[in-house]
């Protein structure tokens, strides 16, 4: 199975804002709109509503400018029969905010703390760590802030090792993370206190203290690839926030096998905001928690 | 306003039921498929599904047992399908559906139905 | 206590697994294992070995355990040759509504393959196997996907597979299904789902 992305991936991951496209003069209409909306639907489960017609037709007129497509018509042929559906990914990237920064999302981190692990503490039988797998690492916000979620809001940290790793298939973006520097915009959610605690005041910025940098394993894998990913087993919970939605149905389908296998029983998955494991894989229980949607591997398989 | 559900992957069935349920002043959500059905009732459980039996990842008798087997309101199923056959229907019923229609429905028919179901006397 | 880093060891590597060596014999041994986690295994590293479809085909028909099944479908779909896609053809025609399904998600992701048998499964004596086979066109690419679905509207006597195939061309039709869909609407005239699916197609046609 070949790797969705082209790697190193070539767009700007990490801190980015999609800018607005520029005028270009080419119309949709409202059939053409209705009808790109439920393909848009089926493939990656968002749902545009009337409300978001600009949104949507400035970045589709974006898209039919740099694809020559000409008009909105033989634009959308090719985003439906294009056999490696690099365009959909193009134009998925542009549909979707890829802003990473510490405690995105911290409903989830929340749902970890208040919900999955007390779960997974009573289930457990043994003494050996919770074992945490994010993937992809990205440039490391959410490894790290699942790390200082736990010490700051988790009272079983006092009695319980947990390992946290992380991966990601870009070796720059890997070693960005491991060295753990970052901008005020990305750590402008987190409470001063926690800055304080586990940040140190550069030049550029903030840099993650030792101790919370020596505690996340940082791994380069390629989740589409059989041989990197076999290794990794009996995870408690795996975080997979924002990549699936970039993949095509195949890669999405072996992604989350692969997840299956490097989960325990009972194990769980999140996934980002804008995505649902209903465009992935029948194979996993959806649980709902007060603070989050979550995805379970079954704890039997009858 | 009642709120319901309709479950099934092709998207002009979806559309033809939604106008006909908001023609008639129900709040109407879409699901293309059982797990994304789920997710929905879970996130905020409905009055009425409207249930398609094939669909990808999770069928229709799928999405009814899980919805069934949660620990939610329970509101009754309408299950679609699209064979006349006759254990489909009894499948239908033991995964838990309230009533069994064969597509495509006329729209007074579903109508009649989705009333009856609710205990909504009124035209 | 806390946030601790051990060393990946192999010791997290299931045993099972490592009981046969991976050698084509060893994993076709493994797909009958008791164990689901070394099935999934054999079914995923399979996809090396030469001439193994129908040996995946046979344990699909035979697994009961879903998610050994999906394995075996992925590395199915990764093969995609004439005995695999025989193989999900079968599958079409199970009682069983999350077979049917898993296999048409499987067969949309084939179009070379599927593209020469289409034509008779939407020919087929069952109209719920052209209904399947309508449904696999929805995400197949492949140019002659609006030829198939007109002469399906154009032919087929059963208003459910005409419906299905309406659904589609609003989606990849042009002006090449216009006469054919004001045809089906006159056909089925007094069916309102037909008439609101094809009036909805011809609006959206590609160079209406
Ligand atoms: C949009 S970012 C998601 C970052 C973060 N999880 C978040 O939610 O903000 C996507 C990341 O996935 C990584 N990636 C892309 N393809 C991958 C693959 N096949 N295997 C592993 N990582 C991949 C990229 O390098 C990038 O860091």
């Amino acid at each position: 199975m070949s790797p969705t992305f082209a790697s190193p991936p070539t767009w700007p991951w990490g801190v980015y804002v999609t800018p607005e496209p520029a005028e270009t003069g080419i119309t949709i209409s409202e059939a053409d709109f209705q009808k790109f909306r439920e393909f848009f639907y089926r493939k990656t489960g968002i749902q545009f509503d009337s409300s978001k017609r600009y949104f949507v037709d400035k970045r589709l007129a974006e898209r039919i400018e740099a694809t020559g497509s000409g008009s909105f018509r033989g634009y959308f042929m090719l985003l439906r029969f294009q056999v490696n559906g690099e365009e959909l990914q193009a134009l998925t990237n542009l549909m979707t905010v890829n802003e990473t920064y510490f405690f995105r999302e911290e409903y989830q981190f929340q749902c970890l703390v208040d919900s999955l692990l007390p779960e997974i503490v009573a289930r457990k039988i043994d003494r050996r760590p919770i074992r945490i797998w994010v993937m992809p690492s990205s440039s490391g916000e959410e490894p790290y802030s699942i790390a200082i979620y736990l010490l700051e809001r988790w009272a079983g940290i006092h009695r319980w090792d947990v390992e946290i790793i992380a991966s990601d298939i870009d070796t720059r973006i890997l070693a960005q993370a491991r060295q753990g520097l970052y901008s005020h915009r990305s750590v402008q959610y987190l409470p001063a206190d926690y800055l304080q605690r586990y940040f140190k005041r550069r030049a550029e910025g903030y840099q993650i203290c030792d101790d919370l940098r020596q505690s996340v394993e940082f791994t380069r894998v390629n989740l589409s690839e059989r041989a990197d990913t076999r290794s990794y087993r009996d995870f408690d919970v795996i975080f997979c926030r924002n990549l699936l939605i970039y993949f095509d149905d195949v890669s999405r389908k072996t992604a989350t096998e692969t997840f299956y296998d490097a989960l325990k029983p009972g194990g769980f998955i999140c996934l980002g905001h804008s995505e649902s494991m209903s465009r992935s894989s029948s194979l996993y229980k959806v649980r709902k928690f007060p603070s989050a949607i979550v995805y379970q591997r079954p704890l039997e398989v009858s | 306003m009642k709120r319901v559900l309709i479950v099934d992957d092709a998207a002009t069935v979806r559309l033809y039921h939604r106008e006909i349920l908001e023609a008639a002043h129900f709040a109407v959500e879409e699901a293309m498929n059982g797990i994304e059905g789920l997710e929905k009732a879970l996130q905020s459980p409905f009055d009425l599904y409207l249930v398609d039996i094939n669909m990808p990842k999770l069928d229709g008798y799928g999405f009814l047992r899980e919805l069934r087997g949660q620990d939610l309101p329970q509101a009754p199923a309408i299950m679609i399908s699209t064979e006349a056959e006759s254990n489909d229907e009894q499948r239908a019923y033991v995964a838990g559906a309230n009533l069994y229609l064969v597509k495509p429905v006329k729209p007074d028919r579903l109508l009649t139905q989705v009333r009856l179901l609710l205990g909504d006397t009124h035209p | 206590m806390g946030l601790i880093k051990t060393q990946p060891t192999v010791e997290s590597v299931t045993e099972e697994v490592r009981k046969h060596p991976r050698d084509c014999a060893g994993l076709l041994a493994q797909l009958i294992d008791p164990n689901p986690t070394v099935r999934r295994w054999a079914a995923r590293d399979l996809a090396d070995c030469p001439d193994i479809s129908a040996a995946l085909v046979e344990r699909l028909h035979q697994e009961a355990d879903i998610s050994v099944r999906e394995v075996i479908l992925t590395t199915l779909t990764g093969l995609g040759d004439a005995t695999s896609v025989a193989g999900l053809v079968e599958c079409l025609r199970s009682e069983d509504a999350a077979r049917r399904n898993e296999a048409i998600e499987a067969m949309r992701q084939l179009p070379d393959a599927v593209a020469p048998i289409i034509r008779g499964l939407l020919a087929d004596p069952d109209p719920d196997v052209r209904i399947f086979a309508v449904n696999i066109l929805e995400s197949l690419c492949h140019p002659e996907v609006e030829r198939w679905l007109i002469e399906v509207i154009d032919r087929d006597p059963h208003v459910n597979v005409c419906g299905a195939a309406v659904d589609l061309l609003g989606e990849v039709g042009s002006g090449a299904a216009r006469e054919s869909l004001l045809r089906l609407k006159a056909r089925f005239a007094n069916e309102p789902y037909i008439r609101f699916a094809a009036d909805l197609a011809l609006g959206r046609l590609r160079d209406a």
